[in-house]
């Protein structure tokens, strides 16, 4: 265990800077300018951003595959070049690039050999990682003949032969229809259950919303937001939008504001709860029908977008 | 569930399977394998049409073209065997697993390399039926496999080396380049240095010389051409060298690619 690390962190990044270099060392372009975050054991973090905010270039350094110029990752407490820790991680790349000649289940006895899973545990443990990801009855087709889907799922399977205590994920959802989206989200929920932590990128926030207990938005290789989702968004409603039937000639309430009318129906957003009270009395009172009342709270959405510059989105 | 040290055999074998599935399953192996027996049933049976011994010239057309196509597809395919793996981004999955990156590049050298054999061994069957079809079968030609395999052995590092630090283009370039002085270097020794009159020069040639691969030093096709047997201790000496180079590119391979940014 590394000092100052603690025993209930999966993953610890303190100010990791990466800078892509040219040929010859012309030209440099930093992608990380100081990333820090802390994923605490067992929970699922949603690492969100905008296109080249520098997600898949974090979770390159943390699974080892680049080398950060500056700061310190851990991984469940060591850094991720010893062999023992990345025995206890898997890892799903972004858009997953397998060997189109094997099949799915070849694909999954040559991935358990290099984390050196026993033969007779990799023997038990396919079955069920090819039912859990949905692909019984097509592990024996070649990946060539796989689906975008069927190759994240295949890839999902992969990362989870270990066993692994710490799942990090680039993009799971990316590229899947609502049905594919769930299913992952599923999987992804199942592995908290278990007691692993999950660690994945996404720019799908409403799934990010859905199933994460903690999220960090990354800008510019930069960490502009991090915390526990209900911290970050609050629980205090923003809005109500308010639909009436039936109230043509009714006069909206000071603070509120019309924002459509269509035949003899109403729209009006409401900011205070006051207004709310007054605006529904008056509605009673005309004789006219309240055929909606919805409540808007921050979403992630909101958060994400006011943390994004405008040149960036 | 951890990987430990004790994996390490295992990983090198699965690694190995898969290069070679990799090649197998693939059409471009059987055109090329094809193609290589066609051209040496070809080039043996136009030794036929020369003047002499029609034996000698047949045998000898039918290694040199065992030879020099074995050396070709070692550059071929070697000099993609790193660097498509990062193109197709297939490396990510396996690196990001408990596999060091030396027990990556071993494993997919040994898989080439058993690619390499069967790719000679079909060759070297289709020259004996040849040679016995016209009565010139000598069983030395396994012999002479045997060393062509050596010299692959090393061929396939050097494009392993330049694969696991360059583009395939400049690869391919470099180890074409060492295959050419690998074949001509034997003669600084034996051809330019007798001929020089100053001592230095003379010292000169000799230390270029060997700091140059020698390939002929793993070559016996002109010795089994002429019914001549090896020198004493040539095995060894063949073995030695062809251990020591390639140990030596294989762990200089690891070095660089241990620190490469995987884009």
């Amino acid at each position: 265990m590394k000092k100052g690390v603690g025993m209930d962190e999966a993953l610890r990044l303190k100010g990791v800077e990466k800078t892509f270099r040219g040929h010859l060392s012309i030209g440099s372009h930093p992608v990380l300018r100081g990333v820090t975050l802390t994923v605490p054991k067992g929970v699922i973090y949603g690492f969100l951003g905008p296109n080249g905010a520098g997600k898949t270039t974090t979770l390159k350094v943390v699974t080892g595959l680049l080398f950060h110029d500056a700061g310190e990752v851990a991984v469940l407490g060591e850094t991720i070049g010893e062999r023992s820790i990345r025995s206890r991680v898997g890892f799903l790349p972004e858009t997953p690039y397998f060997y189109d000649y094997l099949s799915g289940l070849e694909l999954l006895v040559f991935m358990g050999r290099l984390l050196g899973v026993p033969s007779p545990k990799l023997g038990s443990r396919i079955p069920v990682l090819v039912r859990a990801v949905g692909l019984e009855g097509k592990e024996r087709l070649q990946l060539r003949k796989y689906s975008k889907g069927m190759l994240q799922r295949i890839g999902l399977a992969q990362a989870l032969l270990n066993d692994p205590d710490l799942v990090i994920l680039d993009e799971p959802m990316s590229g899947l229809d609502p049905i594919g989206r769930r299913e992952i989200r599923d999987i992804i929920l199942s592995l908290k259950e278990q007691g692993k932590t999950v660690f994945f990128s996404s720019h799908i926030l409403a799934d990010a919303e859905m199933i994460c207990d903690q999220v960090a938005i990354l800008v510019k290789g930069r960490v502009v937001r991090e915390g526990p989702l209900e911290s970050l968004l609050g629980s205090e409603v923003q809005f109500w939008d308010v639909t009436l039937r039936g109230a043509p000639g009714m006069a909206p309430p000071p603070g509120s504001s019309v924002l459509a009318r269509q035949g003899n129906q109403l729209l009006l957003r409401v900011e205070k709860e006051e207004v709310l009270q007054d605006l529904l009395d008056r509605a009673r009172s005309d004789g006219a029908s309240i055929r909606g009342v919805v409540p808007h709270k921050i979403s992630l959405e909101d958060l994400f977008l006011s943390q994004i510059p405008g040149e960036v989105r | 569930m951890v990987a430990d040290r004790s994996d390490v055999p295992r990983q090198i074998a699965a690694l190995a399977a898969n290069t070679f599935k990799e090649a197998t399953r693939s059409r471009v192996f059987y055109i090329l394998l094809a193609f290589a027996v066609c051209l040496l049933v070809f080039s043996s049976a136009m030794g036929f049409m020369a003047i002499g011994s029609i034996r000698r010239v047949v045998l000898d057309m039918g290694l040199a073209t065992v030879s020099y196509f074995s050396a070709m597809t070692a550059i071929f395919v070697g000099i993609g065997l790193i660097y498509r793996e990062i193109e197709r981004k297939t490396i990510y999955n396996i690196l990001s697993k408990p596999v060091s990156r030396g027990v990556f590049l071993v494993g997919r050298y040994a898989g080439l390399m058993a690619v390499l054999l069967v790719n000679l061994a079909a060759m070297i069957a289709a020259l004996s039926v040849v040679l016995t079809f016209f009565g010139g079968f000598t069983p030395r030609i396994f012999a002479a496999a045997g060393y062509i395999y050596l010299e692959l052995l090393i061929i396939t590092a050097v494009a392993l080396f330049f694969s696991s630090i360059t583009s395939p283009v400049v690869s391919a370039l470099c180890t074409a380049a060492f295959y050419l002085i690998g074949h001509t270097s034997s003669a600084l020794p034996e051809l330019l240095a007798p001929s020089l009159e100053s001592v230095w020069a003379k010292r000169l040639v000799i230390a270029l010389y060997h700091i140059l691969p020698d390939l002929n030093l793993l070559n016996i096709n002109n010795l089994v051409v002429h019914d001549i047997p090896e020198a004493p201790g040539f095995t060894i000496r063949a073995l030695a060298y062809t251990v020591l180079t390639v140990g030596i590119l294989l762990v200089a391979s690891t070095m660089c690619f241990k620190r490469r940014d995987l884009v």
